[in-house]
């Protein structure tokens, strides 16, 4: 028996079946595991669409299936962004919905007619099992098998690719990252193999890839810069020549055919990395050739000189029409990548929107926990061996690690490649310390002729790498390998724990709906977003505008089906500022505003009852700076911070704050709920004026259970012609005064000018 | 009602300053021009402070509030000057004779009594006082400028601000920055050249593996202990802590210091070198007894600092339920 074991675990073509079975159930295993890790919020909840974005997404994957391909590609929408609505087909990455209907209609075939709710639903969860796949087979050509699968079984359960892909997340990226992973996978066997069939196979992905998500530039810009490494090292080869080629011709002519991209790839600074490599590479290669047939110095030199002019001509001739307009410079999201303070000062938008936030260190560990460390580890072993692939994964590391220290969002381009590093970590430490047999230990005078010997073969075949010139061994002592297998399972066990207590902790919500606990511990649910929105589609007109700050447009859309004037599509910052001028200004102003835009009803989110920090308060002084941005005169930050600087709700807040539609719509009526001047807004910790705001031009038309979701009627026009607040405090019983106050005056003289309009 | 009043503004300052109060306009339009301080700029101190913005006013003033000495410290006052200046001579370069604008400054080692009498505690302070010629008196008070630290070009900022409150429009001309040019040009021949000369002996680092592992590590170990982060949101090194400590770890997870996050660098090298050390160098060892040893040390160097990395997580992340000993926080 004991001399049988050691012959089946080391006989390779004896086991070959084996492992090959093993391999299969292991990869089974695993994708089921990253599935159900994302079900939580599904069992906990129901099968719901979480949050903003998927809304969308999940309202065009319906429209898709209901009106067909076509009727999607030239879908004009005009019940958003009113009134200006929006070429949805054409802005949009399609790639999802065409996917998910793809599934719908696959399913319908085989007579499972399921609802496309579901599978929206549950298209995250089964796409991250062949996300787990493709990390397997790309870390198959970085190392081997246990690599690859310990890789697999990172990815799938690594909370920093879970935060995007939990059931109900229908965003672009629960695709697009068993896309990336799927595109690189095919790259690198493209490079290896020199195949142009394997690089048409990766511009194919690539296509996918640029069809559903923006993030294609990190494509787009990576495989360039692996190949522009290779050059400088001196590995330029015919194959690399082949499969770059072959991956830019094909990948780009196929991405032009997304009509959101058109002609971005020969127009945008984003994509000339590209472009320059794919010169650089024919002017590589036909020197190449050019040295292969004309051995004489000289004319290499002559050369030489020629291909630096042609360099040098290019990049001004790049240049030239840069400053010409004829290519775009850098689109405001990517460039505030590299300059890092250009968004805060330029963009508003772009730095309101909290994913685009710098990440400090403990999200990194929250995300990837002891791969984080491992990370570095794995990128060092690639240093030892340093093949072609091997330089792709560490291009990849740095680059990836930049853009996630400077985006959160970017967290998920990285999570892959620390898991495949890591796994490769992991995997050279079990390879060393699982090896049953022990290596017997060489005598004293064995060794001196061995140290002689190695003195004399300096050379070494692994280039002089720091930790790798002595000969391998093995380890001598059982309790060594027990003590750091062991050591290394418990690390594993305990990443397990983490992964699954973060996703079912932070990222199973689906913030559509929000979870409490009641003091006796049960679960109470707060549903008073779905409430609203249920209101508003059953009690208001069809054709109903409703304005809200942009993060509720799609929302708005998906629940309630209502016309919106800005949501989450921030393609028109003017239109948001328009919004947020409303939202920051008197009512005199913003009545003007809404009338303007037909609004009908205006929907705000105040928090301020039950603690709910993300409300529109918390939001607002964004719409101050974005429609500060477009009106400076009309609208100024500052004139919404006490003169010591604070931002404040209470008694101290300024004028221009009290006198603020937000402000005025978020406290109306909310003194009420308390005993007089006890009303405390639970957010802020502060407590508020003894005499609520008065609304003039709008009614309270509903107001959620829990107080999130305030809806107001925007008054017609006065039937006796008067503007608002002389009817208002007509009926208030005062006596009509000369003007009508201040504000009065000012609404007198715009409001008739409305009326005439 | 509007062109009135602007007309009215014009022939006052036009024709009329003469008759108003002889010779304070052209005393400040000398001022502007005499040789004292930059171009179309007015030094200030307590007395003629006075008149510069005394009741009849047919003109707009600005004045700039300011700490130049190094005792104040005051950043931003000397970052600003220079915009301030060039926002004058700007002015005074179109309208030698300031055509109803004036630009002055007035700085605390000369105009103590006055900072004092208007309570200002701090600098800079921008006033803008208007014409007192026309309207009522509320709209005579004098107009206060809001700072922007993070603006690059104040100066044009300055100059969209007082255009939009004056009926003139004042515009800035950057004078075109020869030194910076000829260093640049200086510089890239220079580094050009540097480069060519020290090519020979910097091509094998170049070429080395070792330089470029190390390299990619550090950078990899940067970003992922959050510096950029404290790049781009400017967190301190340290913050002092209660009891006269210093308090290194940020309270929070989404916050940290500078000096927290090169101990948590510190940890992952650590710790990604402990593992590498383990796979790559301890295999080779040749001495079975030495191997053990130094086997046993790492492992637990790891076991430690993991340890460490966890109990600090906790320590910013309260709801955390895991821990490694032996460090349990």
């Amino acid at each position: 028996m004991a001399s049988v074991k050691p012959s089946f675990f080391k006989d390779p073509a004896s086991t070959q079946s084996i492992r090959g079975i093993l391999r299969v159930v292991i990869l089974l295993t695993i994708a089921a595991a990253s599935i159900s890790s994302r079900l939580f919020s599904v069992i906990r909840f129901e099968s719901i669409i979480h949050e903003f974005d998927p809304w969308f997404n999940f309202r065009a994957s319906k429209y898709l299936v209901k009106h067909g391909f076509f009727d999607f590609w030239n879908w004009f929408d005009d019940r958003t962004w009113y009134p200006l609505g929006r070429v949805t087909g054409g802005t949009l990455y399609p790639g999802l919905m065409v996917t998910s209907g793809a599934i719908w209609h696959m399913l319908r075939m085989i007579s499972l007619p399921v609802d496309i709710r579901n599978i929206c639903v549950l298209l995250a969860p089964g796409f991250s099992g062949l996300t787990a796949f493709a990390t397997y087979l790309f870390t198959l050509e970085m190392k081997d098998s246990s690599a690859g699968l310990l890789a697999a079984a990172f990815m799938g359960i690594a909370p920093g690719y879970i935060s995007r892909s939990v059931a109900g997340s229908y965003d672009n990226e629960a695709i697009a990252i068993f896309l990336l992973m799927f595109t690189f996978y095919l790259w690198i066997k493209a490079a290896k193999l020199g195949s142009a069939m394997w690089g048409g196979l990766c511009a194919l992905f690539y296509f996918y890839m640029v069809s559903a998500w923006g993030g294609y530039v990190f494509i787009t810009n990576l495989i360039p810069l692996h190949v522009f490494v290779l050059i400088l090292m001196g590995r330029y080869s015919g194959r690399i020549y082949v499969a770059y080629s072959s991956w830019y011709a094909l990948g780009t002519l196929a991405s032009m055919q997304v009509p959101f991209v058109g002609f971005l790839p020969i127009r945008t600074s984003e994509h000339m990395a590209a472009l320059g490599i794919f010169g650089l590479i024919q002017l590589v290669a036909f020197v190449d050739y050019l040295r292969g047939q004309v051995p004489s110095k000289q004319f290499n030199t002559l050369l030489r000189a020629l291909v630096i002019l042609i360099a040098v001509v290019a990049f001004s001739g790049l240049v030239l029409l840069t400053v010409t307009g004829v290519i775009a410079p850098w689109s405001g999201r990517f460039y505030s990548l590299w300059d890092t303070g250009y968004a805060k000062i330029h963009i508003p938008i772009i730095a309101s929107v909290s994913e685009h936030q710098p990440t400090a260190w403990p999200s990194f560990f929250f995300d990837l926990n002891f791969l984080i460390w491992l990370f570095p580890a794995g990128v060092y072993l690639c240093f030892r061996q340093l093949r072609d692939e091997h330089v792709f994964v560490v291009v990849y590391s740095v680059m990836a690690s930049y853009f996630s220290g400077v985006m959160v969002r970017l967290m998920l381009t990285l999570t892959p490649i620390v898991c495949v590093a890591a796994a490769i970590a992991v995997s050279a430490i079990l390879d060393t310390y699982l090896e049953i047999d022990s290596p017997e230990e060489p005598d004293p005078d064995a060794a001196e002729t061995k140290k002689a010997k190695k003195a004399k073969e300096s050379p070494l075949p692994t280039g002089g790498f720091l930790s790798s010139k002595a000969p391998y061994i093995g380890i001598y002592s059982i309790t060594s390998k027990i003590a750091v297998v062991g050591a290394f399972s418990v690390y594993l066990v305990l990443f397990v724990l983490h992964c699954t207590w973060v996703t079912s902790n932070a990222y199973s919500s689906p913030s559509v709906v929000l979870a409490s606990r009641m003091p006796d511990g049960s679960q109470h649910i707060i549903d008073d977003f779905r409430e609203a929105y249920y209101w508003l589609r059953k009690n208001t007109p069809y054709d109903a505008k409703v304005m809200s700050w942009w993060d509720y447009g799609y929302q708005i859309g998906g629940m309630a089906d209502r016309t919106t004037l800005v949501d989450n599509n921030t393609w028109n910052n003017t239109h948001i500022a328009t919004v947020g001028k409303a939202m920051a200004s008197g009512e005199a102003v913003s009545y003007e505003i809404l009338r303007k835009h037909e609004v009908d009803y205006v929907l705000v989110i105040f928090g301020g009852l039950l603690g709910y920090s993300g409300d529109d308060i918390n939001k607002f002084l964004w719409m101050v700076r974005i429609a500060e941005g477009v009106w400076p005169n009309e609208v100024q930050e500052r004139k919404f911070f006490t003169p010591r600087g604070e931002y404040k709700i209470d008694h101290e807040a300024t004028d221009t704050m009290k006198n603020s539609l937000m402000y005025k719509m978020s406290y109306y009526n909310y003194q009420n709920l308390f005993p007089p001047g006890q009303a405390q807004d639970r957010v802020r910790g502060a407590k508020l004026p003894a005499e609520g705001p008065v609304l003039h031009t709008l009614d309270e038309a509903f107001t959620s259970e829990n107080w999130i979701v305030r809806i107001y009627k925007v008054k017609d026009l006065d039937a006796f012609g008067r503007d608002h607040f002389a009817a208002r405090a007509f009926e208030g019983g005062k006596k009509k005064t000369r003007k009508g106050g201040l504000a009065g005056r000012a609404a007198g003289k715009r409001g008739r000018r409305v009326v005439r309009v | 009602m509007r062109l009135l009043s602007v007309l009215a503004t014009f022939s006052s300052l036009l024709s009329l300053s003469v008759a108003q109060k002889p010779h304070k306009y052209h005393t400040l339009v000398e001022l502007s021009n005499s040789g004292k301080g930059p171009k179309g700029q007015i030094l200030l101190n307590d007395n003629n402070y006075n008149d510069l913005t005394s009741a009849p006013r047919n003109y707009t003033a600005v004045v700039l509030f300011t700490a130049m000495d190094q005792r104040f410290g005051c950043t931003l006052c000397r970052d600003f000057q220079p915009e301030f200046d060039l926002l004058g001579s700007s002015w005074n370069k179109q309208h030698p004779k300031q055509d109803g604008i004036f630009f002055a400054v007035l700085d605390f080692s000369v105009g103590k009594q006055t900072f004092q009498r208007l309570q200002m505690s701090t600098a800079p302070i921008m006033m803008l006082f208007p014409p007192t010629t026309v309207g009522s008196a509320a709209e005579h008070a004098p107009i206060r400028y809001d700072f922007n630290p993070n603006d690059v070009n104040a100066a044009e900022a300055v100059a969209h601000w007082v255009s939009s409150r004056t009926k003139q429009t004042v515009t800035i001309h950057r004078p075109f920055n020869y030194v910076k040019f000829v260093t640049m040009i200086v510089g890239v021949i220079g580094t050009a050249t540097m480069s060519k000369l020290a090519y020979p002996y910097l091509a094998p680092a170049l070429y080395s593996r070792n330089l470029w592992a190390a390299l990619s590590l550090v950078a990899v170990l940067l970003f992922t202990s959050g510096h950029m982060f404290n790049h781009i949101r400017k967190v301190p090194y340290t913050v002092p802590g209660r009891n006269g400590g210093v308090s290194y770890i940020a309270g929070g997870f989404s916050n940290q210091f500078g000096l927290e996050t090169q101990i948590i660098a510190v940890v992952y090298a650590v710790l990604a070198f402990s593992s590498i050390a383990l796979c790559l160098k301890m295999p080779r060892m040749e001495s079975a007894g030495s191997q053990k040893i130094a086997v046993m040390a790492w492992n637990l160097v790891l076991l430690v600092m993991f340890s460490f990395l966890m109990s600090v997580f906790k320590m910013k992340n309260g709801g955390y339920p895991f821990f490694l000993p032996p460090l349990i926080a």
